[in-house]
């Protein structure tokens, strides 16, 4: 979701994602055609402020540690209609990716301090601080780590006066299918929290869709 | 000159007097005469039994030998050796080890050859070494000297500009290291530089489509700078080429750019240039056509943009359905994988639009397909029919039911778990709707008469396949779903199946998201408490 510049900021510095044997879950709950809605919270010193936030996987290859989708910000202030961005994610299976994310401004320091505001990061902090969680086998572990990095506004133009500059540092449960996440942009306000939950649009269950590139 | 021609009989070396003259025509002084003896070769070893009789009879050795001689003996004796190695594991290892490796040696020497033919006929020769043995050749430099030299062969006005395209093509393709060393020596842009050359003969033409194609076939990155370079509208004129050949290999390239997700949600492709000359082109006399226009449809379907409407308003829709019913299974195939994706999270206009098109019969006797792989784009199609709306549901009810009674005959009949996994995720996104669906599934789940037949959900439940164990699982979570007032009713209905117990002895699956699901359901049916009692 974009959200608006503020003051802040850090250094950047590379680092390489790895090689590993791993993969995470498979999980039916994060397949493409899912949908999830939330809100962001946008709060800065002057107000308390929350959009309503829509997400939906629109592409999925485990192979690759790859997912992507639309983010949907409904009650953006300065926009006429909801604002529609494409992102794409990392998933940190510790063999496309690791948790040190290497780019985008983050450093690893940078990376700990939001993994850390997710509780289900403590088991495995010990070991991300030694190398990026390289060695850790994620496969049966009950959530999933990505970063979702907007790439660009899809209904929207540039000259909007919103920025996509940061990404997200997310947490998926596999169990239920909620989503927490960290907007990180070292111009914006920090730890901007995103919280969604699977929908089930109107049905009195879940519902599950499929398509195929050729 | 006569084997230069496709006409010319072919030549059955796996009788004896015929390998015995071909043998006496390569062992020749006289290089008209060699010549002769490697155009039989080419026109006529298809097969792997000739290629094999050929290795017997000691022909690798004999055209290692000729690679010494004349021009004319060295490229017939590279273009006959590149066609008895093809696939032909054998025969690269004996071409590999002879004389130490001095044979490859000697080929990899050619590349730098003065004669262009000569040049091509080496890397081509090396290419099907590679491709037919991936153990050799993977050194990076030699992999970068064939992008670089094949991209560079593009420049021959002549014949070998025409087959540079088709070499550098089987050079690159379902390999993405060497797609990325191509990408890396700006294949693109070469190739579309080419591209924008007027009067281009429909060969070149269908061999540097073909080349893009491949660059794009797994590549973010060469799907971007193809895209960057405006390269879409040079492509989509040549969807309207004399040629069909030209036109084929138009759709096959768009059908790998259009892979691009990212693109696909920006809208790039759903658009008044590419999508009224495809459908045009699903009425084209050539089925290899329609095939290939039916495939970058079925890609550039997948649009998030919601610009669907376009493929309606062209009679897109109208000539899909038709399709879906041809003669040819692979067209049916198509044509139905086509919809899927175009059913694909659309809007109940749409859907409806396209299940007006379709009719409940049709679609109903596509599932029962008398070909497997049919029936499971059908039924997907269902899938995705069922998703979404919850309106969108009250159209498998339509004309008694027919659509519902069609899957679970084939849940009970087919023998493939793609068919019952896809099957089984339509039986679950209804019982995800009203509780008017959810007991339309009991009933197809569990049989009304206690006649001792086991539900097939038992069966899949037991499954060795986990995506098949996670699609049933789903449909009991949404049957019992708490909300639902049926829901404890149906529990114990479940329950007497025997399906609660077998979902309680999967509380540790091996597979994670099975293991989820299914505390998902015990915790659901916790709710009611334990309807054994």
């Amino acid at each position: 979701m974009p959200v608006r510049v503020a003051e802040s900021s850090a250094p950047s510095q590379l680092s390489g994602s790895n090689c590993g044997q791993t993969s995470p879950p498979a999980c039916s709950l994060l397949s493409v055609g899912q949908a999830f809605s939330g809100t962001q919270n946008v709060s800065s010193l002057q107000k308390d402020e929350a959009w309503r936030v829509n997400v939906r996987i629109q592409g999925c290859d485990l192979e690759h540690g790859y997912l992507c989708g639309t983010m949907e910000a409904l009650n953006v202030p300065m926009a006429d209609t909801p604002v529609v961005t494409f992102w794409e994610g990392e998933i940190v299976d510790t063999k496309n990716y690791t948790f040190f994310t290497g780019k985008w401004e983050a450093t690893p320091e940078d990376d700990i301090r939001h993994w850390t505001k997710f509780p289900s990061f403590s088991a495995l902090q010990s070991h991300v601080e030694v190398d990026g969680g390289k060695s850790l086998d994620l496969s049966n572990y009950q959530y999933i780590f990505m970063r979702w990095k907007e790439q660009y506004f899809v209904n929207v133009g540039t000259d909007c006066g919103l920025t996509i500059a940061g990404f997200y540092y997310v947490c998926f449960s596999c169990s239920d299918g909620s989503i927490n996440g960290f907007y990180y942009d070292p111009n914006s306000s920090p730890f901007q929290k995103l919280e969604l939950k699977s929908t089930n649009e109107g049905r009195q269950g879940f519902s599950f869709s499929s398509y195929e590139l050729r | 000159m006569i084997y230069q021609s496709k006409l010319a009989p072919k030549c059955d070396f796996l009788q004896e007097k015929n390998m015995e003259f071909l043998l006496s025509l390569l062992n020749s002084e006289n290089e008209n005469v060699t010549g002769l003896g490697a155009s039989i070769i080419l026109h006529s070893c298809e097969s792997t039994a000739e290629q094999k009789a050929l290795c017997h009879a000691g022909v690798v050795k004999k055209l290692i030998s000729l690679l010494e001689g004349s021009l004319s003996q060295r490229d017939n004796s590279l273009e006959s050796l590149a066609t008895v190695m093809k696939n032909n594991v054998e025969a690269v290892s004996e071409f590999v080890g002879s004389e130490s490796g001095r044979a490859l040696s000697s080929v990899i020497g050619l590349t730098k050859d003065r004669y262009p033919r000569t040049r091509l006929l080496a890397s081509m020769c090396l290419i099907v070494i590679r491709n037919t043995s991936a153990c050799y050749l993977q050194d990076i430099g030699i992999k970068t000297k064939l992008v670089h030299l094949l991209l560079e062969l593009h420049d021959d006005p002549g014949q070998v500009g025409d087959e540079a395209p088709f070499a550098f093509s089987s050079l690159i393709s379902e390999k993405p290291d060497l797609q990325k060393l191509a990408f890396e020596a700006n294949a693109i842009d070469k190739l579309y530089n080419h591209l924008q050359k007027s009067q281009l003969c429909p060969k070149r033409f269908q061999g540097i489509l073909l080349a893009l194609a491949d660059l794009c076939s797994k590549l973010e990155s060469c799907r971007s700078r193809f895209l960057s370079l405006q390269a879409l509208n040079l492509v989509s004129d040549a969807l309207t080429h004399d040629s069909s050949d030209v036109r084929t290999a138009a759709c096959m390239c768009l059908r790998c750019v259009s892979r691009s997700i990212k693109n696909l949600c920006a809208g790039n492709f759903l658009n008044e240039m590419i999508v009224p000359p495809l459908v045009r082109l699903l009425d084209d006399p050539s089925t290899s056509v329609q095939v290939a226009a039916i495939s970058v449809l079925g890609n550039i379907a997948v649009d998030f943009t919601m610009r669907r409407s376009l493929f309606v308003q062209c009679g897109g829709v109208k000539q899909l359905v038709q399709l879906s019913k041809s003669m040819d299974s692979t067209v049916r195939l198509n044509a139905l994988w086509a919809l899927r994706n175009l059913m694909f999270l659309a809007d109940n206009v749409c859907k409806e639009g396209i299940f007006m098109e379709f009719t409940a019969s049709s679609l109903a006797s596509v599932i029962c397909d008398p070909e497997p792989f049919v029936q499971e784009q059908a039924l997907a199609l269902i899938r995705n029919l069922v998703d979404g709306c919850i309106k969108s549901v009250e159209l498998v009810f339509t004309e008694d039911g027919m659509i519902l009674d069609a899957v679970r005959r084939q849940l009970q009949n087919a023998s493939t778990d793609e068919i019952w996994i896809q099957g089984m995720y339509v039986l679950s996104n209804v019982a995800s709707g009203t509780e008017f669906h959810k007991e339309a599934v009991m009933h197809q789940l569990i049989p009304q008469e206690d006649n001792g037949t086991q539900s097939f959900i038992l069966k899949f439940l037991q499954s060795h396949e986990s995506q098949l164990r996670t699609a049933a699982v789903w449909a009991i979570v949404n049957l019992t779903f708490p909300s639902s007032p049926g829901s404890f009713s149906r529990l114990v209905k479940l329950h007497s199946a025997g399906i609660v117990s077998q979902i309680k002895s999967m509380v540790n699956d091996p597979c994670p998201d099975v293991k989820l699901r299914v505390r998902t359901a015990l915790g659901q049916f916790t709710t009611f408490g334990d309807c054994s009692t």
